[in-house]
């Protein structure tokens, strides 16, 4: 099974309407209400190929509860600790006349050292159960700067796969735990890792060597909405979407991951391009659609020959 | 029908050494009526609904429920659970109980929910705690059967 966890889930809430008037009424054509945080969403993307997985992390409130059924809706097992303080709620304004979007984000809810010690005991359990763990998103106020790297080292004591998608200071520490795979969240750290900016292929492919010699076997370094490197111990590889338009590019992160954690789920091992090319493809089967996640596996099938890659060494 | 596309996907579940006013807390936050207990695997070794703390704390509750001396007997039990709130769950959880796989089916359950006079099945996969299926969980998947049958006999 795979298990995702999410820190600091959410529940975005996005409105639409033709025009946000300040001091008036403003009617609302179309609301939806969708479970966020990344680990969430790769949850959603392991689903649509038919695989197990387990959301675990915090929730609370209303909003909690809703976005545990929402889960179970789509088949995904919730374990959750839950808080007293409300989950996070987000809401996305879109002004249709003028394509604006604005974000209001929630500051979300504080965690105690019980809830931390709590969720550290189901974490531990489940990964008795577990085969891969995805660690993802931002971490809420409250809990230690090093957090994924204790949960790291608790699913490698249990010989579980670790993948990190993190920012800053989070990712930072949790590299000294070695996870298989780390990805940086480069739209959550202004596109800096290790305080150097990644703006191009070259600068892609430093960092993307630099976490690989700090002993991660797989680094993934999307520095294009469309461009991605990955880099191994002694291979290094550029992964490019071409002909084909990217409509939504979030959730594209975290497909890609599902693509990885469903292939390194696998028993019999593809050629390390074959990862590359259908981790990407679930990014681009995301990416191609208004929504966050692809639904299907035949969206991610009908990607495939819209992505190249080339071995850069 | 699959249990596995029946019951409740939630895992939520206790250790042995968790306190009881714990339990009770995780019941009321989580709008559930029991839990299952489990080892440091994820393996089920108990279960303890809000009945049988009642039933621990107050024996004959069910037998003076409509009687004049409930006001009494609910003091007591204030009481008591006040008392009992930091003894482990593993004193009050029922043991040796039944569970059921996550691939059997309907019938089986409904079979095993009535024989035992239950109302929460844990549902396993290799020892390991996947869900809950209940008698709601049961009777909600008969209905959807046949409203889905039903759909497919007018189309």
């Amino acid at each position: 099974m795979i298990t995702t966890v999410t820190l600091n889930p959410a529940l975005d809430i996005t409105m639409e309407l033709n025009q946000l008037i300040s001091n008036q009424y403003n009617s609302v054509k179309k609301v939806s209400r969708i479970p966020g945080g990344k680990g969430i969403n790769i949850s959603k993307a392991i689903t649509a190929f038919g695989l197990d997985t387990m959301s675990l992390g915090f929730l609370g409130g209303h909003a909690g509860h809703f976005i545990a059924e929402q889960l179970r809706e789509v088949g995904i097992t919730t374990n959750f600790w839950h808080i007293e303080e409300e989950t996070r709620t987000n809401v996305i304004i879109i002004e249709q006349k003028q394509k604006i979007h604005t974000l209001l984000s929630d500051p979300g809810p504080r965690i105690s050292q019980r809830d931390l010690d709590r969720f550290m005991s189901i974490f531990s359990r489940v990964m008795a159960q577990s085969r891969i763990v995805a660690l993802s998103g931002s971490v809420p106020k409250d809990v230690p700067d090093d957090i994924y790297y204790q949960l790291i080292e608790l699913a490698h004591q249990k010989n579980v796969q670790t993948i990190l998608d993190a920012s800053g200071i989070h990712f930072e520490k949790a590299l000294e735990a070695k996870p298989l795979l780390a990805k940086p969240d480069l739209r959550a750290s202004g596109n800096r890792v290790f305080n150097k900016p990644v703006d191009s292929q070259e600068t892609a492919i430093k960092i993307a060597h630099e976490i690989v010699n700090r002993g991660i076997q797989i680094a993934i370094i999307s520095y294009q909405d469309t461009k991605d490197i990955i880099a191994t111990s002694d291979e290094i590889w550029l992964a490019e979407t071409i002909n084909q338009q990217v409509v939504n590019i979030i959730g594209t992160a975290e497909a890609i991951i599902a693509g990885f954690a469903i292939k390194l789920m696998e028993e019999k091992k593809e050629d390390m391009s074959d990862i590359i090319k259908f981790a990407m493809a679930c990014g681009l089967a995301s990416a191609s659609t208004d929504e966050e996640e692809f639904h299907t596996k035949d969206d991610v099938i009908r990607c495939l020959p819209y992505i190249k890659v080339t071995k850069l060494n | 029908m699959k249990i596995k596309d029946i019951m409740l996907k939630n895992t939520t579940s206790v250790l042995p050494d968790c306190h009881l006013g714990e339990v009770i807390d995780i019941m009321a936050i989580q709008r559930i009526n029991g839990i299952p207990i489990v080892d440091e695997e994820q393996k089920v070794i108990g279960f303890i609904s809000q009945h049988d703390i009642i039933k621990e704390l107050l024996p004959n509750y069910l037998g003076i429920i409509n009687s004049n001396s409930f006001i009494t007997e609910f003091i007591q039990l204030s009481k008591k659970m006040k008392e009992y709130a930091d003894y482990k769950v593993e004193g009050f959880m029922k043991k040796n109980i039944i569970t059921i796989n996550e691939d059997d089916n309907e019938v089986m359950a409904a079979d095993l929910l009535i024989r035992n006079k239950i109302h929460h099945l844990p549902v396993v996969r290799n020892g390991y705690l996947v869900g809950i299926v209940t008698m709601r969980d049961l009777l909600k998947a008969m209905i959807e059967e046949e409203e889905n049958d039903k759909q497919e006999e007018t189309q």
